[in-house]
């Protein structure tokens, strides 16, 4: 089996997870590896956020904002 | 407009500008700046002997260049308020010092070479922009020959051109003084153009298609032709004016055209325009000679969309114009709460459009006066008093300047009405006083947890 790798994504409201939405709505596909975490803004995402995604298994981290 | 202006609760300033706005929605303060007119609106009766006398002229911006004004003048005949202004670029006062007819002539002595700028501080509750658009100027698009070929004039200049008290007085006319017999009306000049806007102007249609109408009851026998890409006549009633138009034998050509060129090929086409177009429904190119040709040009943002923008915190879309809160669901509302906008600023837009988007802000700001309060985002931030050490980190970092320091106390306050609820001052807090409502570290934290299951 090859590898799968799992990300969390933080995605700022106004404009990621607005993006994120938008290709919801255009019919399009995206990756599913990504788990979507909105925040208001990326500002929001706190250095220990990060930290308790890799702690949880996490592959990769993605701020989006 | 006048009905504006007789309003008791609507205070009206024209030849102003706004120059600052600070304060959030219900306390907004705003800095006005009035140029000065040079004429004392509260003494002037309007009685235009100024404008008669004032031996000073200069091109009509009105008019866009068709006709000529005073150094004297009230943009237009039903310009409110009826007081006219000065240009000082013009006016041989201000030029050399000389003249003052209009001040020696003036029988309600309003005429005040002294005046001078002044700025007004209101205090308003919210604000609605309106700022209109700018028409397209065609002259850099050398093939329709604008500005070169005498004949050839905007959709705009032809509306001057029409009005009966316009600067030829209704008639439509050539530049040397003839009148037209085939007229060419061209579509899309700058809208739906990948090399100038992507958009569709949404109006030109529909007023390419109103001066057909207007050259067939003034011109009888003219030939006119509507070359097009495709007609948008969308609103109510409008495609029944379209086939109307087709019954009163106007001919329409599916094609955008070319190029507008005066080098005949045949003796028909000698002393005319000539404009080429492929037309796409009989699969041919077709030269079509003509005494006049009408550029529909395109809507597009004001030449200061950019400054206005910014003054007051609205963003702007791809297009250039202002951006609504949401498409659908709030076309009037801006992302700044108690800052709407209607009109044309926001996107091409048709009268009856107009009407409907001024009228649902208006609606919204009268329902927000009655109310009384204002309904904030739950979603914002909130400071733990006892757990607040006093550092102002958070007054620095905040985007929205929605935190300030109390002295006093020796903490930091929120601002519930402008904080935005982005959390940056929660991430931010070394002490952790800050807690972001709905995205409170726990909150998140789980949410971490289960995305990772």
């Amino acid at each position: 089996m090859s590898f799968e790798p799992k990300i969390v994504g933080f995605l700022c409201n106004w404009c990621a997870y607005a993006g994120a939405d938008l290709a919801g709505t255009s019919r399009k596909k995206y990756a599913p590896n990504v788990r979507v975490v909105r925040v208001m803004c990326s500002g929001r995402v706190e250095p220990g956020f990060i930290l308790k995604a890799f702690q949880q298994g996490a592959d990769g981290v993605l701020v989006c904002g | 407009m006048a009905s504006v202006r007789s309003h008791e609760n609507i205070e009206l300033m024209t030849y102003s500008e706004v120059v600052e706005i600070s304060g959030y929605v219900g306390n907004f303060k705003v800095k006005i700046r009035k140029k000065p007119r040079y004429v004392d609106a509260s003494k002037c009766t309007g009685c235009g002997t100024c404008q008669d006398k004032c031996p000073a002229r200069t091109a009509s911006e009105f008019d866009l260049g068709l006709g000529q004004r005073k150094a004297i003048y009230t943009p237009f005949p039903q310009a409110v308020p009826n007081v006219p202004v000065i240009d000082t670029e013009t006016c041989i006062h201000f030029t050399s010092g000389k003249c003052g007819a209009c001040q020696k002539l003036c029988e309600a002595k309003a005429i005040d070479f002294e005046q001078r700028e002044e700025v007004a501080e209101v205090e308003v509750g919210s604000i609605i922009v309106t700022t209109g658009f700018d028409s397209l100027d065609p002259s850099d698009m050398t093939q329709f020959g604008y500005g070169r070929y005498d004949n050839v004039i905007t959709g705009i200049q032809f509306e001057r051109m029409s009005n009966a008290s316009g600067p030829t007085g209704g008639r439509i006319m050539l530049k040397d003084g003839s009148i037209p017999h085939r007229i060419a009306i061209l579509h899309c000049i700058g809208s739906r153009d990948v090399n100038y806007h992507e958009y569709c102007s949404r109006v030109c249609c529909m007023y390419s298609l109103k001066f057909s109408h207007l050259l067939r009851e003034k011109i009888p026998d003219a030939e006119i032709y509507q070359l097009y890409i495709d007609l948008r006549c969308f609103g109510k009633g409008y495609e029944e004016f379209y086939n109307r138009l087709q019954e009163e034998g106007v001919n329409f050509v599916r094609g955008k055209a070319g190029e507008i060129t005066d080098i005949a090929e045949s003796p028909e086409e000698e002393g005319k325009l000539i404009v080429i177009a492929e037309d796409t429904l009989v699969r041919r190119k077709r030269r079509t000679p003509v005494d006049m040709v009408v550029l529909s040009t395109a809507l597009e943002p004001r030449a200061d969309a950019d400054e206005v923008a910014r003054l007051f915190s609205i963003s702007r879309s791809k297009d250039g114009f202002f951006l609504e809160k949401h498409p659908k669901l709030d076309p009037v509302a801006t992302t700044t709460d108690g800052i709407f906008v209607a009109g044309c600023c926001q996107g091409p837009k048709d009268i009856p459009d107009t009407v409907a988007q001024a009228s649902a802000a208006a609606a919204r700001v009268i329902a927000m006066i009655d109310k009384g309060v204002v309904a904030i985002e739950s979603a914002i931030s909130v400071i733990d008093e006892d757990l607040c050490c006093g550092c102002k980190t958070c007054v620095s970092i905040c985007p929205y300047t929605a935190i300030s320091f109390d002295e006093e106390k020796q903490v930091s306050v929120i601002n519930e009405a402008l904080c935005k609820g982005c959390g940056t001052c929660a991430a931010t807090c070394p002490s952790g006083a800050i807690t972001s409502r709905h995205f409170t570290t726990e909150q998140i934290v789980a949410q971490i947890e289960g995305a990772m299951v």
